[in-house]
């Protein structure tokens, strides 16, 4: 009998495991795949090492700019496959031993409740006081005739590509579309974006992903918004803009990167009578299902489809299973888009205070304010927008969009969540030369809003 | 020449009126009418307006304070004038058991500092009034609550120091943020918000007055905006009140509801022809018609027309009729003194008045005490039955209820659909048993079935 059993291992599983292992309990974790999950086998990190070859491609055709003359370069997807192996490699065996470390015992297998306390897994029962299910989300099939075919990608597939595609169709302007479109376009293919909703970056602050919109636009990716597509045959896309006639497209791939959906069948959710839906498992602020001992973490909760958010999930959850005071807080979850230029947001977006009907002002500057944007890049542009309550200036959000924002939202989120003040964070010192000092103006300005 | 305005005696039991905001600060130039403040006894609200027009010079009291009738409230008059001669005398708090020392000491001792002169100027009942409680013999001031006499210029508000007493804070502690360094609410908020780590935003929403709920749900246990919940509703005079008798009614009673229904074919055909009389003819609604039949009842039914006080049951002579009224304010039961001596229409015209005089909130105190019964009618609310809370010391009230149509077997074996308007009667058991509260009832729907007999108009 262990004390807890995980199901998943991605970073939501194997970090509440290794804590639940570090809290001295007996831990088993179960995993039909590989350790890391989606995010470190075919999410986060494959595409973020994916996007820093892109980069550095991109850098290297402006690197004349920088005094560095380079013959023409060209792009090697094999060697990138290479590297991400490697990347992934090195991050897996970390796992691995901070499993070991902590006495996490690893089970192969797909893992199936075969009742409140009991687990099955290649045929052999294990029991637990506390099962917490992690099994995390998988790319979402839309309705869309066609979508199953050859030339289809999905967000997995896409890190397999041995070569340079000349065309790619990426259905989906979500974080998912937005980093591969990024992509793609810095190795050299023609980018096409097809979205349903009127703008793209759905979620973010609307100045933000205008601007990014408009960014994006004039590097060269194309996009069609309000756009539906019809049906995929073969290589070619069928779609309609609103108001206009249904049109076809040809590309050598077309990406289905229309989001994720939670993993809810085949764990036994309905025979131990665990509240679950296509939309995710239902808990509360700690993790807890409407099952007793039965806890859930992570994407397959369907809140927020976050790495992060899931490991703080576990974490919280395993606090709460062994009676440590903890609970999730939602409001200050930093989110970022890798897409170049990135887009990096926490707390409120400006849309969501004017619905609430919270006053606020804001501050908005441009990046290239702080010296060190200007030293790190040839004509790029960006914004950093701080919003805060009227009365108090307490800061409700964060949002900016320029390279390098990814590293310094944390600062904002730390912000919100000790519900600094305008006042209180101006007095934090930002150290010189650094693209975060535009942060810094940010907050400067909205104390003092242009009247 | 500078102009004291006081705190009119809006009724004849009226001794203190609770001053609930300010319209206008001390340097805002008010016109005559005007209104300076909204005041409020416990049974009505009202506006104190200018009597005359200028600047306001002082306000001697602040938001919330009760203050005694005939006293000034503030100056009106010329910049630079001066009214320091105006400035009320504050009644001296009664020392009783339990009262903390450090809170009466803390409250005097400024006051006395500030209030060295009596009104002189003016005679009359303003100062007369202002002796009386401020005399030699505090002791003998039993009438006003402690708790209800606010000092002008206090070290602490009352709602501070009930707060710091309820929370076991002691005032000696605390520094105040009000004007002169007077202790308020917020800053004992403050205060024991200051024990518990409290980010700087919930801060600022304690001080302005929101409460702590539970612990703190933030990085390491802080207190988050999110922890803390807006400060209570504030609650009226008037509601207060209607919430203690209310509840007391409910403790110290033995009540029970009976629900019948009457025929009121004869009730509506009486109204459709008041309708349709000529212009003129007083307009005699479906409310005044029953009311009117149900003084008839009460007089053949006497026992309902009494007062239960401390065992003690006494038969009221006159049928003083209140009726309840739905106002922006809340309910208010104005009184018809003596309603057995109206006609209908006579009737019918003081309800009316009353009822135009409630909604406006110029109800006088006199206009809402001594009721013998109540009346209260959902009816036109669509309510079909309900169960009115008596007002003690009255042992009964009548609720009346929404016209319905009901099928009546006929004498000859038919069924046809008759208006019969429903009937709710609360009793109170002590005094009077299910068997003749039905009784009454009953007689109450005969008055009703035959209106038309009844009422010649």
């Amino acid at each position: 009998m262990f004390d807890l059993i995980v199901i998943g291992a991605g970073p939501g599983g194997y970090e509440a495991a290794a804590h639940a292992g570090g809290l001295g309990k007996s831990v088993a974790l179960v995993e039909k795949a590989e350790l890391g999950g989606t995010c470190l086998n075919v999410g986060c990190i494959p595409a973020k090492t994916f996007l820093r070859s892109s980069r550095l491609f991109r850098e290297c055709r402006e690197a004349a700019a920088f005094g560095i003359i380079l013959d023409a370069p060209s792009f090697d997807m094999p060697s990138l496959l290479v590297r991400k192996d490697n990347v992934v490699g090195t991050l897996k065996r970390g796992v691995s031993s901070l499993l070991r470390s902590t006495g996490v015992e690893v089970l192969n297998g797909t893992g199936r409740l075969v009742g409140r306390n009991a687990v099955e897994v290649a045929g052999e029962r294990y029991e637990a006081a506390n099962i917490l299910i992690a099994s995390g989300s998988r790319p979402a099939t839309p309705p869309i005739p066609g979508i199953d075919g050859e030339r289809v990608l999905d967000s997995t597939s896409a890190f397999e590509l041995k070569e340079v595609p000349e065309r790619i169709a990426i259905v989906g302007g979500g974080y998912i579309g937005l980093e591969f479109a990024s992509f793609f376009h810095e190795i050299g293919a023609q980018v096409t974006v097809y979205e349903a909703l009127t703008r793209i970056a759905s979620g973010c602050d609307g100045d933000i992903g205008d601007e990014l919109l408009k960014i994006l636009r004039r590097g060269g990716i194309e996009f069609h918004l309000s756009c539906s597509v019809l049906g995929i045959e073969g290589s070619t896309l069928h779609y309609q803009d609103a108001g206009s006639a249904p049109a076809s497209d040809s590309a050598t791939y077309i990406l289905n990167a229309t989001g994720r959906a939670p993993i809810v069948s085949d764990l036994g959710l309905e025979e131990v009578g665990v509240d679950a839906s296509p939309r995710g498992i239902r808990v509360d602020d700690q993790g807890r299902t409407n099952v007793p001992n039965i806890w859930a973490c992570g994407d397959v909760t369907g809140r927020h489809m976050l790495a992060h958010v899931a490991v703080r999930e576990g974490i919280v959850a395993v606090n709460s299973m062994f009676g440590r005071p903890d609970r999730m807080r939602y409001d200050a979850i930093p989110a970022v888009i890798y897409s170049h230029p990135e887009v990096s947001m926490v707390g409120k977006t400006e849309e969501e205070l004017q619905a609430a009907g919270i006053e606020y002002r804001k501050g908005v500057v441009p990046m290239a304010l702080a010296g060190r944007f200007l030293v790190e890049h040839v004509r790029e542009t960006g914004i950093v927008k701080v919003l805060a309550g009227a009365a108090h200036g307490e800061i409700l959000g964060v949002h900016a969009i320029g390279d390098l924002s990814s590293e310094f939202i944390v600062a904002a989120g730390a912000m919100i969540e000790a519900e600094m003040t305008l006042a209180q964070a101006s007095e934090v010192i930002f150290p010189h030369p650094t693209v975060a000092e535009a942060l810094h103006a940010a907050i400067l300005k909205a104390q003092r809003p242009v009247a | 020449m500078a102009t004291p305005v006081e705190m009119p005696k809006l009724g004849n039991t009226v001794e203190h009126c609770l001053l609930v905001a300010w319209r206008k600060r001390k340097g805002d130039v008010v016109s005559t009418g005007e209104v300076l403040a909204e005041m409020e006894t416990d049974k009505a609200t009202f506006d104190l307006t200018a009597p005359k027009g200028g600047t306001v010079l002082e306000l001697f009291f602040d938001d919330g304070a009760m203050v005694p009738v005939f006293t000034n409230v503030c100056v009106i008059g010329e910049v630079g004038e001066s009214f320091e001669e105006y400035r009320p005398k504050v009644p001296v708090r009664p020392v009783t058991a339990g009262t903390p020392v450090s809170a009466i000491a803390g409250s005097a001792q400024p006051v006395a500092g500030q209030v060295a002169v009596a009104p002189a100027s003016d005679g009359g009942p303003n100062l007369a009034r202002s002796r009386a409680s401020n005399g030699a013999q505090p002791a003998a001031q039993p009438v006003v609550p402690a708790e209800s006499i606010v000092a002008p210029v206090g070290r602490m508000s009352p709602r501070a120091r009930r707060l710091a007493a309820e929370r076991g804070l002691d005032s000696a502690t605390l520094t105040g943020s009000g004007p002169g360094g007077r202790i308020l609410e917020r800053d004992v908020r403050a205060e024991l918000g200051s024990t518990v780590p409290v980010s700087r935003t919930a801060r600022y929403l304690l001080e302005s007055g929101y409460e702590i709920r539970g612990a703190g749900s933030g990085l390491g246990g802080m207190v988050r905006a999110s922890d803390l919940v807006p400060p209570p509703l504030r609650f009226t005079g008037m509601r207060e009140r209607i919430a203690r008798r209310m509840g007391e009614s409910l403790a110290s009673t033995a009540q029970y509801t009976l629900h019948a229904s009457a025929d009121a074919t004869n009730l509506l055909a009486l109204r459709r022809d008041i309708k349709a009389s000529p212009p003129g003819t007083p307009d005699i609604t479906i409310n005044d018609l029953v009311a009117f039949c149900v003084i008839r009842a009460v007089l053949e039914v006497p026992a309902v027309n009494a007062e239960f006080i401390e065992g003690r049951l006494y038969q009221r002579a006159h049928v003083n009729l209140g009726f309840a009224c739905d106002t922006p304010r809340g309910l208010v039961v104005p009184v018809v003194h003596h309603a057995e001596e109206l006609s209908v229409a006579e009737l019918s015209g003081r309800m009316s008045a009353l009822a135009t005089r409630a909604l406006e909130g110029t109800l006088g105190a006199d206009d809402m005490v001594d009721a013998t019964f109540t009346v209260s009618n959902l009816g036109g609310l669509g309510v079909e039955s309900f169960t009115p809370v008596i007002n003690p010391p009255q042992v009964a009230i009548l609720g009346v209820d929404a016209i319905t149509l009901r099928p009546v077997r006929m004498p000859d074996g038919g069924v046809e659909f008759v208006d019969v308007i429903g009937l709710s009667a609360t009793f109170d058991h002590q005094v009077i048993d299910g068997a003749p509260g039905a009784r009454f009832l009953n007689v109450v729907k005969q008055k009703i079935a035959s209106v038309r007999s009844l009422c010649s108009i």
